[in-house]
């Protein structure tokens, strides 16, 4: 819009629109014959019905900016979602008039200058008071989702426009990749890594370690009574100590346009990745691009990596950083546990284009790599 | 009531009253308005009965293909209808429209059926607009307004959100509450008013001097070229209201009767009346839509008799005469052409078919003194063969008036004694056939001596002629029934009335009036029916005039008025209120007077009103003031509610002593109580939350947040507990 647009038009512009409904397309048809009739036959019994179809039209309009003043809103958004999943939000609607209530509002996210309509309606809001309003919504896209404000619409009282009106409430959350069951081929070769990388010493723990002879002092409640009974003499059951696994999970974040969305899937099968050890009880620790995480677990530490994953962004190569020089000087690094490589572009001598390669402990893992 | 029930409610009350307008607008045959009448009553006797569980699908007899099929012969009727039975399009098309309505109110099962029947109603409402410009349409219309509002509000209210917000079910939204009927009726109010002003505002385009036709015209008599005696007779019961009758200046008190001159007559053949003197002529136009009208009615200086300026509202009669008093020296109105014969009287060049609106300047004409004491003078012959003429009568008529003018020697004291005579020696009545008689003016004088108007004022010109004076038979109206409600003269047909005008010498033509008071008994009403009559009439005079005939002329006025300045448009505006809400303020004010004067009866009547009125505006307001208290609460509830609860807790705290000095703020407190009483920090850190949102923050805290502070402070207390 033209900067030298007065400042009122462009207010106006922005916060308030007019549509006409199907119902009241017909009653603007109606009027117009009507007034030809009344005009036609100069009969004033004509212009009576006219007078009240058209200051039903303006009431329409008064009545509905009426409806649409003072509202506030205030949106509660969850701190984290995932891409594809539903996730609810709430809208806190307060009618801020002092006697005048509002009815039949339809509340539209707006977002990236389009509104979405998530089904959102309050009936009756009566003078000074509020309602909260939950509904699902569905990000398709990880990152930062974005929302500029509320479109708040009515067709109230007569149903013959929708008027709607804008409220800057800016909020953001952000949407982590979407998780994808992992494949068998994954699978296998995380089980596999994961044997190697065991440890068989005596501790607490669950596993079977080793039966030997009561001596005094064990306790009693390790005795292994099928063994005694079968050796007729006190065996007791030693057990496995618990020695968590690490595993560390890079993603190239190097890959050229063409690229981007086998990048995207690169992004999901890592998040899949790490959600998948978080829950085996692996140590994790995550690397994309140049910046890394610590070793961690649980819940929270997941939820950071996810949302590390949500905010990468593919790097084009510049020719001077060979995405797989990068990944094989981290390669060295001891006590990494598992590692995990993904990556969306193996450079420019690349065999099989718009592929994504994943490489356990070094092992290429074949096939698609995700499941049903 | 559920939004749904009400929507079908108010569906059929906006039909019901949209027919109600086409019947009383005639444009209904009796078997279409009881069908129709019949149809609208069931569906609200099922609306009402079955309640909002029962849907009325469940109750319909026909398939939607049966409905499709009634409707097709409908549509086959309406043809038959046009050409073989009204003939005419627009009754064809309402009658082919009341069909469509009756199947739609037995058939209203999804939302565009109410849109048919909406658009039936709207249809209806135009062509009983059409067919009236009666007072009762106001009324209909109005009750349309309020029902419209009603069922756009509840159509648009139960209307399914479209697209992913669609209800699954469909299903009613709520229940109409105390708010959303005032806001509805409050609605209503404000569309009326807007109504009423976008109606004056609207540019009128068409200016056509005459407006359609409605219905017939009002049969009257004694208004044409002849007139026999004893035609006034039968239209002398007939109550309707044939013209209105303002007076721009005179004091009502001033003039307690009017005369309203229509013809005037000078050939009298014994049996009936003619107006030889009728040739019209053409009035030349003063200004535009002004006339002028020519010839002097007698000799006198003009500026001796009393202005009277008349405003005179005509109904459609059956004949071209303007009436006015008499004598009419200039008349305005939208008429392309006025034309007047040689005794004084006014026409139109055709009837009218709708009513008009004209106003009149006439001046009366005195008796001069030097006309007191001079013998009746010789006329000219041409103005004695019109104005002398006597039938073949007996010589009893001629001996009669010779005995009775002997003595006076002025014609105009002749005339005084003949009209005195007649006025005391015979009585009025309305019984007095005399129509077939061979000489009904013989039998009137010396036989019967009963009789009304006619009869005395054409005895009056007879006996006149028989001594020489002229005379000549005036037939009009004797306007007598003042509203006082409106400021302007009821004329009805009841009050046609005969008189005489008598030419004297000096002063020309002068009124003179031998009927005597009726000795009928007059209405016995009761005065509150007849005052109520009045206001009503009042009522139609401005509707007529502010809704009915409003014109682009009218709005030009306006315009120029507010050119002119803004002063007397103010007033013209004060003015026309005045005039509109006059009757209402006139009857509050004589309303003391009446109950004063009333039985205890009426008094107490009065008084049991007042209390009742009295006892509901003190219950509306009493539960206006209740929701007003109601709504202070709930405005600053929900921080007065969290603000309650932090200082419980604050309470609690202090009385583990944990106390809070006036320094301290809200999350050190929380610092302080979890270092100090560690099982307590979850609750009161949750507390204080909530309380530093709503109190600081501005938020809005919802009801499940003040929930859970509730139960933080529940937690709180038990914690305390040993």
């Amino acid at each position: 819009m033209p900067l030298h647009t007065p400042f009122f038009r462009r207010r106006s512009f922005r916060y308030r629109s007019t549509r006409v409904t199907s119902e009241g397309l017909q009653f603007l048809i109606f009027t117009l014959a009507i007034g030809i009739a009344a005009i036609n036959t100069g009969n004033n019994l004509f212009y009576l019905p006219l007078a009240m179809m058209l200051s039903l039209i303006l009431i329409s309009g008064i009545v509905a900016e009426y409806c649409l003043r003072r509202l506030e809103f205030h949106r509660h958004l969850p701190d984290f979602i995932v891409a594809n999943q539903p996730a609810t939000a709430t809208l806190v609607v307060k009618n801020r008039k002092s006697s005048l209530p509002s009815f039949s509002l339809a509340v539209f996210d707006a977002s990236d200058g389009r509104d979405l309509d998530r089904g959102a309606t309050v009936h009756h809001l009566p003078a000074d008071a509020s309602r909260l309003v939950s509904y699902p919504f569905l990000a398709r896209r990880r990152g930062k989702l974005h929302f500029e404000g509320v479109r708040v619409a009515t067709e109230f009282p007569f149903g013959l426009f929708m008027k709607k009106a804008f409220y800057a409430v800016e909020g953001t959350v952000v949407v982590g990749p979407e998780i994808t069951p992992l494949n068998e081929n994954i699978l296998q070769g995380l089980v596999s890594a994961g044997q190697e990388q065991s440890l068989h010493r005596r501790g607490q723990g669950t596993d079977l370690y080793n039966l030997r002879v009561y001596h005094a002092g064990d306790d009693s409640r390790s005795i292994h009574w099928p063994t005694t009974a079968r050796t007729s003499q006190l065996m007791v059951r030693e057990t496995e100590a618990e020695e968590q696994r690490r595993a560390t999970i890079r993603l190239s974040t190097i890959a050229p346009l063409s690229h981007d969305a086998v990048f995207e899937q690169a992004v999901s099968l890592s998040a899949s990745l790490v959600q998948h050890l978080v829950h085996q009880g692996y140590l994790i620790r995550l690397i994309v691009g140049a910046s890394r995480s610590i070793f961690g677990h649980g819940e929270p530490h997941l939820y950071d990596l996810l949302r590390m994953l949500a905010l990468c962004e593919r790097r084009a190569p510049n020719g001077k950083i060979d995405g797989n020089e990068g990944l094989e000087a981290d390669h060295a690094e001891a006590d990494g546990g598992t590692e995990i490589v993904v990556q969306s572009w193996s450079g420019p001598s690349e065999l099989q284009p718009n592929r994504l390669t994943v490489l356990i402990n070094g092992q290429p893992i074949s096939g698609g790599f995700y499941g049903v | 009531m559920a939004f749904d029930q009400a929507l079908r409610l108010t569906s059929i009350l906006l039909a019901a009253v949209s027919f109600v307008g086409l019947t009383l607008g005639s444009g209904l045959p009796a078997w279409l308005a009881l069908v129709t009448g019949g149809g609208l009553i069931i569906a609200l006797v099922r609306q009402v009965a079955t309640g909002a569980s029962a849907h009325p699908a469940r109750q319909i007899w026909f398939t939607p293909a049966g409905w499709n099929f009634l409707v097709v012969i409908g549509f086959l009727g309406f043809w038959v209808d046009m050409f073989l039975v009204s003939g005419e399009l627009l009754p064809a098309g309402i009658h082919f429209l009341m069909i469509l309505m009756v199947i739609k109110l037995f058939n209203l099962t999804q939302r565009r059926d109410y849109l048919h029947l909406y658009a039936i109603s709207l249809v209806a409402i135009l062509a009983s607009g059409s067919l009236t410009t009666d007072l009762w349409y106001l009324p209909v219309f109005l009750l349309y307004l309020v029902a419209g509002v009603w069922t756009l509000i509840l159509f648009q209210i139960t209307k399914a959100p479209e697209g992913p917000s669609a209800s699954p079910t469909g299903a009613p939204l709520g229940r109409v509450t105390p708010q959303l009927f005032w806001l509805a009726n409050g609605l209503a109010l404000a569309c009326f008013v807007m109504t009423v002003a976008i109606f004056f505002l609207i540019p009128r385009l068409s200016t056509g001097f005459y407006q359609k036709g409605f219905g017939d015209n009002i049969r009257t008599s004694g208004f044409s070229e002849t007139v026999n005696l004893g035609a006034i007779g039968p239209i002398k019961r007939d109550p309707s209201v044939v013209m209105r009758v303002e007076l721009a200046r005179q004091a009502p008190h001033v003039l307690d009767r009017l005369y309203v001159r229509g013809l005037a007559f000078d050939q009298y053949d014994g049996k009936s009346w003619t107006n030889r003197l009728g040739h019209r002529r053409n009035l030349n136009e003063e200004s535009p839509g002004t006339f002028l009208v020519r010839g002097h009615q007698g000799t006198a200086d003009a500026r001796l008799g009393d202005v009277i300026q008349q405003n005179i509202l005509l109904e459609p009669l059956d004949t071209a005469v303007l009436f006015a008093a008499p004598f009419v020296e200039r008349l305005s109105g939208k008429f392309p052409a006025v034309h007047s014969d040689a005794t004084g009287s006014v026409y139109l060049p055709f009837p009218s078919a709708s009513r008009i609106e004209y106003s009149v300047v006439s001046r009366s004409q005195p008796v001069l003194p030097v006309d007191l004491g001079s013998a009746p003078p010789q006329y000219g012959e041409s103005f004695a063969g019109h104005f002398l003429q006597v039938p073949d009568l007996s010589q009893r008529i001629s001996g009669l008036s010779e005995d009775l003018t002997r003595s006076r020697p002025s014609s105009y004291e002749k005339a005084l004694a003949i009209q005195e005579f007649l006025t005391r020696n015979y009585r009025y009545s309305l019984d007095a056939p005399l129509a077939g008689l061979d000489r009904p003016l013989e039998e009137f004088l010396f036989h019967r001596k009963t009789g009304y108007c006619e009869h005395y004022a054409t005895a009056m010109v007879i006996m006149l002629r028989t001594v020489g004076i002229p005379a000549r038979l005036v037939t009009g109206f004797l306007a007598t029934e003042w509203n006082e409600y409106g400021n302007y003269y009821v004329v009805r047909q009841q009050d046609a009335h005969a008189w005489v005008e008598v030419h004297l010498p000096h002063s020309g033509w002068i009124v003179m009036d031998p009927t005597p008071p009726s000795s009928e008994p007059a209405r016995s009403e009761h005065p509150a029916w007849l005052a109520l009559g009045r206001i009503i009439d009042s009522a139609k005079l401005q509707w007529s005039r502010f809704f009915v005939q409003y014109s682009a002329a009218d709005q030009i006025a306006v315009v120029q008025e507010l050119k002119a300045g803004g002063k007397s448009v103010g007033y013209k505006a004060f003015d026309s209120m005045t005039s509109i809400f006059g009757p209402l303020t006139r009857l509050l004010g004589v309303m003391p007077d009446q109950i004063f004067r009333g039985s205890n009866r009426s008094q107490m009547a009065m008084l049991g009103v007042i209390v009742t009125v009295g006892i509901l505006l003190l219950w509306l307001g009493r539960k206006k003031a209740m929701s007003g208290i109601r709504l202070t609460r709930k405005s600053t509830g929900e921080e007065q509610i969290i603000v309650g609860l932090y200082k419980q807790m604050v309470t609690r705290l202090a009385d583990r002593g944990i106390s809070k000095t006036p320094s301290t703020t809200p999350m050190e407190l929380v610092h302080i109580a979890g270092m100090q009483w560690a099982e307590s920090n979850s609750a009161v850190a949750s507390i204080t939350e909530l309380y530093c949102r709503a109190r600081f923050g501005g938020m809005v805290l919802t009801d499940e947040e003040l929930q859970r502070a509730k139960d933080r402070l529940r937690q709180l207390t038990a914690l305390e507990k040993p």
